[in-house]
């Protein structure tokens, strides 16, 4: 029997009024994860585009998968250099994985949990928005954080900063920072410090990532090749700056994330880590910003996020470049939070609709004035094309 | 002027109809349906069994009576369908053995637009016209302030409005005439054409202004071009046409005839040799369909229930036949027929079939304007399209799409289409509601990965302000 048909014979068993009711949306989800959906257009434009959120939501995690990848050799790698170990890449990378493994099926259980339940309650279907964030939010946590407070942190920011506003689309605060903010204010010392970045050492080996060292006026160990590369300290999936490169160009390719947004939070960076480093407030000039930290991870995949950003197309220069000049701000100015840039997102994020308030009612300015230009001017301007 | 249109998309899709007519055997039955003319709410004047003849009133406007539809044909009303709550879904009537679809009136003609007006209404040619906003027939005492009359057409497979218009150049530019002295005398009408054709048209009335537009779709639509040339503000209305509707509205004036004879196109994928047909507005299309359909290149899978969806019990195939393009147009289940405003059938796959871990393959077959599939290796090729939503509806999610396929300066489409949803008049009438139409978001609606109705949801929105600028 086909997948289809096994399908098509249990649905019955969900439907109103059946025993199995109650699982309706978790068995819709899982159908239409295994199997496409068999709807047609009945409304409106009868052809549609391939693309649906699935589709964005498997590019956006195959875009994180070299950063992700590169994150878990580096984990077992950083614990066996901290050891004074050697080792192979396959054992660096299994020693990573298995770190990783348990976290992101705390968070995916706890999150999608809470997903389906609310889905169930509405009536509605499970939908895939936590695909991603269930991805990100293991890959911006330290490797040894406890399983219990990830989950926690999961099922709050799901909640609090998602589900209560209506579900995906509805959100106005980024899931996955949310998540990390949480783990930030409530239970900080697991992961800020210097204890928490090298995995699995009994004697609590310290080590301290490079933009901490730079705040605490520490020597500079890593080189630019070090940063650039990922083989330095850091939360799992933001260390290595040419995968998260290589994740950007195929976001940029398929069109999933915003240039605009990508383009202006580097921009803003850079021009504002510059200019603290040519007024000698900052030892370290606006390149070495953009590669320190968490920068690059978020100004590619945190920032982008479509429905927390700025939706007009101009709001999205001003968004973008406003992350970039509080991120650099916050670690300059503010000694007491060494990694600004998930700060300046949820800001930012919470100012995004007053930035797009303000382009549309220029838009709407705009439109006015063209009218009116029309109706003073129209009979010189359409005399022209007699 | 020369206008370059740059946000839109071109859907390249197999089946373009070649540039032959044939007369399409007369058919047995005219069908009229009063939803071809939005919201009309239509006065029954027939019932089944009474005679009608060409120009003949069968249903007028509750809103306003002098507006009529009328008889396309002479024959005998044989059924009136209704559907839910008694709404009349399609007058058929049984066409008189050996007549014709053109007769000829007496009238006295005039320049002045009272009576030009009423000469309109009374034989049923009013309808020809639309205005924006709304789309809606004018009403007989409106004041446009110009006359639209896109002469392309760029959504799929459209028909060349060249080839339409063709040794109709004469009465073209006649009805032109007529039309400028109906609206007022010295309305200006502007004619857009596409960039780098020509219109070889003489004898154009004072005040005709010539535009050309480049582009991709919708640059052929009057929306955008409206936008560009004359923006509406609240309370300002303009009147657009369809070329051969203005022909027949020359013709009407200038021979006496008084027809809606009609050209389409029949056009898609699983149409078997497209080309146009000649043939009347309201004609049973069941016959050229029968003919038509490719039966032969799906008999191959018939056994299999999964491929086609909506294989019928007996295990044939129908694909989704509509009157007009996949965009904007409208499935025909019963009745077939096209709409009074279309002059193009398109036949295309009805989709729905399941695939596992769909989402997650490549997608060679898989067309998609975001480059996600690898289908976008044969961009440039034509695709044949089907059915298939390729997904659930979802909020809105990617918030910057709409803009790529929108071409309205200054409308951002998203807020537009929220304050429809929250039914927020005001903020519709701020960001420019009068100046668009339900057909400017179908390339919205076919890229959302949301699977957003847009269209519905402007529609729905024009309604409601319409209804309350009438109130």
């Amino acid at each position: 029997m086909s997948l289809t048909n096994f399908s098509d014979r249990i649905r019955k068993h969900f439907e109103k009024g059946k025993p199995l009711h109650c699982f309706s949306s978790l068995f819709d989800a899982v159908d239409t994860f295994l199997l496409t959906p068999k709807t047609v257009t009945t409304t409106g434009s009868h052809i549609r585009d391939a693309v649906d959120l699935k589709r964005i939501m498997i590019t956006v995690m195959i875009a994180l998968c070299p950063a992700l990848l590169f994150g878990l050799w580096n984990t077992g790698y950083q614990h066996y250099l901290a050891l004074g170990q050697t080792c192979t890449i396959w054992t660096c990378f299994s020693y990573g994985f298995l770190k990783w493994l348990p976290l992101v099926i705390v968070t995916y259980v706890s999150g999608l949990a809470v997903e389906v339940g609310f889905a169930q309650w509405r009536g509605k279907q499970v939908e895939e928005g936590f695909f991603v964030t269930g991805f990100l939010i293991p890959m911006i946590m330290p490797p040894d954080i406890p399983l219990w407070i990830v989950s926690v942190a999961t099922i709050f920011s799901v909640v609090f900063a998602k589900e209560v506003f209506g579900g995906t689309g509805y959100n106005f605060l980024n899931p996955a920072l949310m998540t990390r903010a949480f783990v930030f204010f409530a239970y900080p010392s697991v992961i800020s410090g210097n204890s928490v970045w090298v995995s699995g050492s009994p004697e609590a080996i310290t080590g301290a990532t490079p933009l901490a060292q730079l705040m605490n006026g520490g020597e500079q160990t890593a080189s630019f090749l070090d940063m650039f590369i990922g083989t330095i300290l850091g939360c799992i999936g933001e260390t290595s700056k040419i995968a998260i490169l290589i994740g950007a160009a195929l976001l940029l390719f398929t069109q999933v994330a915003s240039w605009r947004i990508m383009l202006s939070v580097i921009a803003g960076g850079f021009l504002t880590g510059s200019l603290f480093y040519g007024t000698g407030l900052c030892p370290i000039n606006g390149w070495q910003h953009l590669l320190m930290g968490g920068f690059l991870f978020g100004a590619v995949f945190m920032a982008t996020d479509p429905v927390t950003a700025t939706h007009t197309q101009s709001g999205k220069y001003i968004y973008g470049l406003l992350i970039g000049i509080l991120a650099i701000v916050i670690r300059v100015i503010n000694k007491g939070y060494p990694e600004g840039m998930m700060l300046a997102i949820l800001l930012m994020n919470i100012f995004a609709p007053l930035i797009d308030y303000c382009v549309i009612q220029i838009k709407i300015k705009k439109r006015k004035k063209n009218i009116l230009s029309h109706k003073t001017q129209g009979s010189s301007i359409i005399k022209n094309s007699k | 002027m020369d206008f370059r249109i740059r946000q839109g998309l071109d859907l390249r899709l197999n089946g373009a109809a070649a540039e032959t007519v044939e007369t399409m055997a007369r058919p047995e039955y005219c069908h009229i349906r009063p939803s071809d003319f939005r919201w009309l709410k239509p006065h029954l004047l027939v019932a089944e069994g009474d005679s009608v003849d060409i120009g003949k009133a069968v249903f007028t406007d509750k809103n306003d009576e002098r507006v009529q539809i009328v008889s396309p044909v002479k024959g005998t009303v044989k059924e009136i369908v209704r559907g839910e709550k008694r709404v009349i879904e399609c007058i058929s009537i049984a066409l008189d053995r050996d007549t014709g679809t053109i007769v000829p009136v007496t009238f006295e003609d005039s320049d002045e637009a009272p009576a030009l007006r009423s000469l309109l209404l009374q034989y049923g040619l009013w309808p020809c016209l639309r205005q924006r906003p709304f789309s809606v027939i004018p009403s007989p005492d409106a004041q446009p302030k110009a006359i639209f009359i896109s002469c392309f057409d760029t959504s799929p497979l459209a028909p060349s409005m060249s080839f339409l218009l063709h040794g109709k150049e004469k009465s073209f530019a006649f009805g032109l005439q007529k039309l400028q002295q109906a609206a007022g005398s010295g309305t200006p009408i502007h004619l857009c054409v596409q960039a780098g054709k020509t219109l070889e048209l003489s004898n154009l009335p004072q005040n005709t202004y010539i535009h050309h537009f480049s582009g991709p779709h919708p640059a052929g639509n009057v929306g955008p071009q409206i936008h560009r040339v004359a923006p509406l503000d609240k309370g300002e209305s303009v009147w657009y046409v369809h070329p051969l509707d203005v022909a027949r509205i020359g013709r009407f004036f200038q021979e006496k005839l008084l027809g809606f004879d009609t050209t389409f196109a029949l056009t898609g994928p699983e149409a078997h040799s497209p080309h146009y047909y000649a043939s009347f507005y309201g004609a049973d299309l069941s016959g050229l369909l029968k003919d038509t359909l490719k039966k032969e290149a799906v008999q191959q899978d018939i056994t299999n229930p999964d491929k086609h969806a909506t294989a019928d019990e007996d295990g044939s195939y129908t694909p989704r036949i509509i009157s007009g393009n996949i965009l904007t147009g409208k499935q025909i289940k019963s009745h077939p027929s096209l709409r009074f405003y279309d002059h193009q059938l398109t036949l295309i796959q009805e989709g729905g079939e399941r695939e596992v871990l769909g989402w997650f393959l490549p997608g060679l077959r898989k067309w998609s304007f975001s480059h996600t599939f690898m289908a976008w290796l044969s961009r440039h090729k034509a695709f044949n399209f089907n059915t298939s939503q390729h997904g659930d509806h979802r909020n809105f999610v990617m918030t910057d799409i709409y803009e790529k396929v929108f071409p309205f300066d200054n409308i951002p489409p998203l807020e537009l289409l929220k304050a429809c949803l929250t039914h927020d008049l005001d903020k519709m009438e701020e960001l420019g509601i009068y100046e668009v139409d339900d057909e400017d978001f179908a390339l919205c609606e076919v890229v959302c990965p949301s699977k957003m109705p847009c269209q519905e949801i402007v529609r729905e929105g024009l309604r409601e302000d319409r209804e309350e600028v009438d109130n």
